[in-house]
């Protein structure tokens, strides 16, 4: 327990260094707010004009697929703002600095995975969750505290998986140099999810399960708050999210035993 | 001529020393094509016109936006603005080889590799769902298509150019490059979705930009869905563009190379 209040702190001093960092050119911040306001309102314009005249996706109505929507931009969001040190990871390793970061009293993936949380994302986090709340109240998409709670397991459960990617990636970084475009395979891949993943034919609902588990990151949580979740879902994402966390930790070490420190 | 050819072979050869970089593109490209693809299919389920367009329409707009990202949005010219913040222009500035010219051979090549492989994949994924896709009736119409294609690939070349000089003057390449570059670019040009399924006020906005004219006009005209004053209007529009943008690109370009500090050179 004490290890983990350190942890805390120590990120947030992380945290708070890197948004020092972020907003030192105040310029390059509002550019990068902007343009996230923009995708999103652009989306949802979007969907909005499609849903209108289609009226159901895959068996869900407009508001629905809005709902799934919003909460892929909430957890994708929430997944950027904590794991964005992994975006740093790759010069550390060429440059052979990861050395002075194994040398300090932190588990080994702390620096990498939460060295650089994205202040960014979490300025438009704020409002996002606000417009969320009352998208989803005056929906009447709420089902019940019940599935309230679930939701919120089912987000802390997204945000494991997502902590699990984003370590097996630092070791794939670890071992070939190479994080860029595996992170933008797996936000390539995420980003399906901004529509139900009922949507898409069988084969690609099991590769999106039970590869890179998009659908536990996204639409589960989503299906949860809107009562429509089987309790087998429940169980079979909680045991994802673990072989996941534990076959990337496993990975990770096999990664580190490999680290060669080559360039310092 | 010649020396441009090597730089060609050249920048061929680097894409097969880093097979892995190009193979994951490959595949990035892959699945934002298949995403688009199973989105519009599963919107059409067993309709076959929705918002004006028919469902071999669509589909044929989604391959189109695959192809046209290709020859059109693929680019290296966005290495040139971290060259500049790091120094390394240097390099390129002390050799008898015009930069603009390096630069867009380097694109070409890019285009040419990319395309061998997105016309591959287009061809498998059609071939294994037996997508219906829509062909033109009338020649004039590859011929118009083929015009706006050309014209287009050259307004993002310097498009892209423009954005990648600023950073003579500011650090912020990245933050102006994802704006405009990424997410102006990608939604405002018909890369995700076409326009005219947005409200007409807002298409009316975005028509005044010149991303519409680099992929949603060009597959307007694929599927003769615009009448011959509209084609010759959109050509015309984007050949102004063009020639702005060919004028910025080159006159920022002269002035930030005076500019040009080298630092870290």
């Amino acid at each position: 327990m004490l290890m983990v209040v350190k942890l805390i702190k120590i990120w947030l001093m992380f945290t708070s260094r890197a948004a020092q960092s972020a907003l030192l050119t105040t310029w390059a911040g509002v550019l990068f707010i902007i343009g996230k306001i923009v995708r999103f309102l652009l989306f949802f314009v979007f969907l909005f004009v499609v849903l209108s005249t289609v009226k159901n996706l895959a068996g869900y109505n407009r508001e629905q697929v809005i709902f799934f929507f919003l909460v892929f931009t909430l957890i994708d969001a929430l997944v950027q703002f904590f794991f964005r040190g992994v975006y740093h990871f790759r010069p550390l390793i060429v440059s052979g600095d990861y050395d002075l970061d194994l040398m300090k009293p932190l588990p080994s993936f702390f620096r990498p995975i939460f060295g650089y949380s994205d202040i960014l994302d979490f300025v438009t986090l704020i409002p996002l969750w606000f417009y969320f709340l009352w998208f989803v109240f005056t929906n009447h998409l709420f089902a019940g505290i019940g599935d309230l709670i679930l939701f919120f397991l089912l987000l802390g459960n997204s945000i494991v998986l997502g902590f699990a990617f984003h370590l097996f990636v630092c070791g794939v970084c670890v071992l070939t140099t190479e994080i860029d475009h595996l992170i933008w395979i797996y936000r390539d891949l995420t980003s399906m999810a901004r529509f139900p993943t009922d949507i898409y034919y069988k084969f690609i609902q099991y590769i999106l399960t039970f590869t890179i588990p998009v659908v536990i990151l996204f639409t589960v949580p989503a299906k949860a708050l809107l009562g429509l979740l089987s309790w087998q879902w429940v169980v079979l994402a909680f045991l994802i999210s673990g072989l996941f966390l534990w076959g990337s930790f496993k990975f990770w070490h096999y990664a580190l035993s490999r680290y060669s420190s080559a360039s310092s | 001529m010649k020396k441009y050819l090597q730089l060609a072979k050249i920048t061929f050869e680097e894409y097969l020393v880093y097979r892995l970089n190009f193979y994951l593109w490959r595949f990035r490209s892959f699945i934002v094509f298949l995403t688009l693809l199973f989105f519009w299919l599963a919107i059409y389920g067993d309709r076959t016109e929705f918002l004006g367009y028919q469902k071999a329409q669509m589909i044929t707009y989604v391959i189109g936006i695959a192809f046209l990202r290709t020859i059109v949005l693929g680019s290296r010219s966005a290495d040139l603005g971290p060259q500049i913040r790091s120094g390394e222009l240097t390099k390129l500035l002390l050799k008898p080889i015009k930069t603009i010219h390096f630069w867009f051979t380097r694109d070409v090549v890019d285009k040419g590799l990319n395309l061998f492989f997105t016309i591959i994949e287009i061809l498998a994924i059609v071939w294994l769902l037996k997508l219906s896709f829509y062909l033109p009736y009338h020649l004039t119409t590859y011929f118009s298509f083929a015009v706006l294609s050309l014209m287009a690939i050259f307004l993002y070349f310097f498009l892209s150019f423009t954005l990648s000089v600023v950073a003579f003057w500011t650090e912020e390449i990245w933050a102006t490059r994802w704006l405009f570059g990424v997410i102006f670019l990608e939604f405002l040009a018909g890369a995700f979705f076409p326009l005219d399924v947005l409200p007409s006020w807002l298409t009316k906005i975005i028509y005044l930009t010149p991303f519409p004219y680099l992929v949603f006009f060009p597959m307007k005209i694929w599927l003769e869905q615009l009448n011959s004053g509209e084609i010759i209007m959109a050509i015309f529009i984007c050949l102004i563009w063009l020639i702005f943008f060919w004028w910025l690109a080159v006159f920022l370009w002269r002035k930030g190379a005076k500019n040009y500090g080298a630092y870290g050179g």
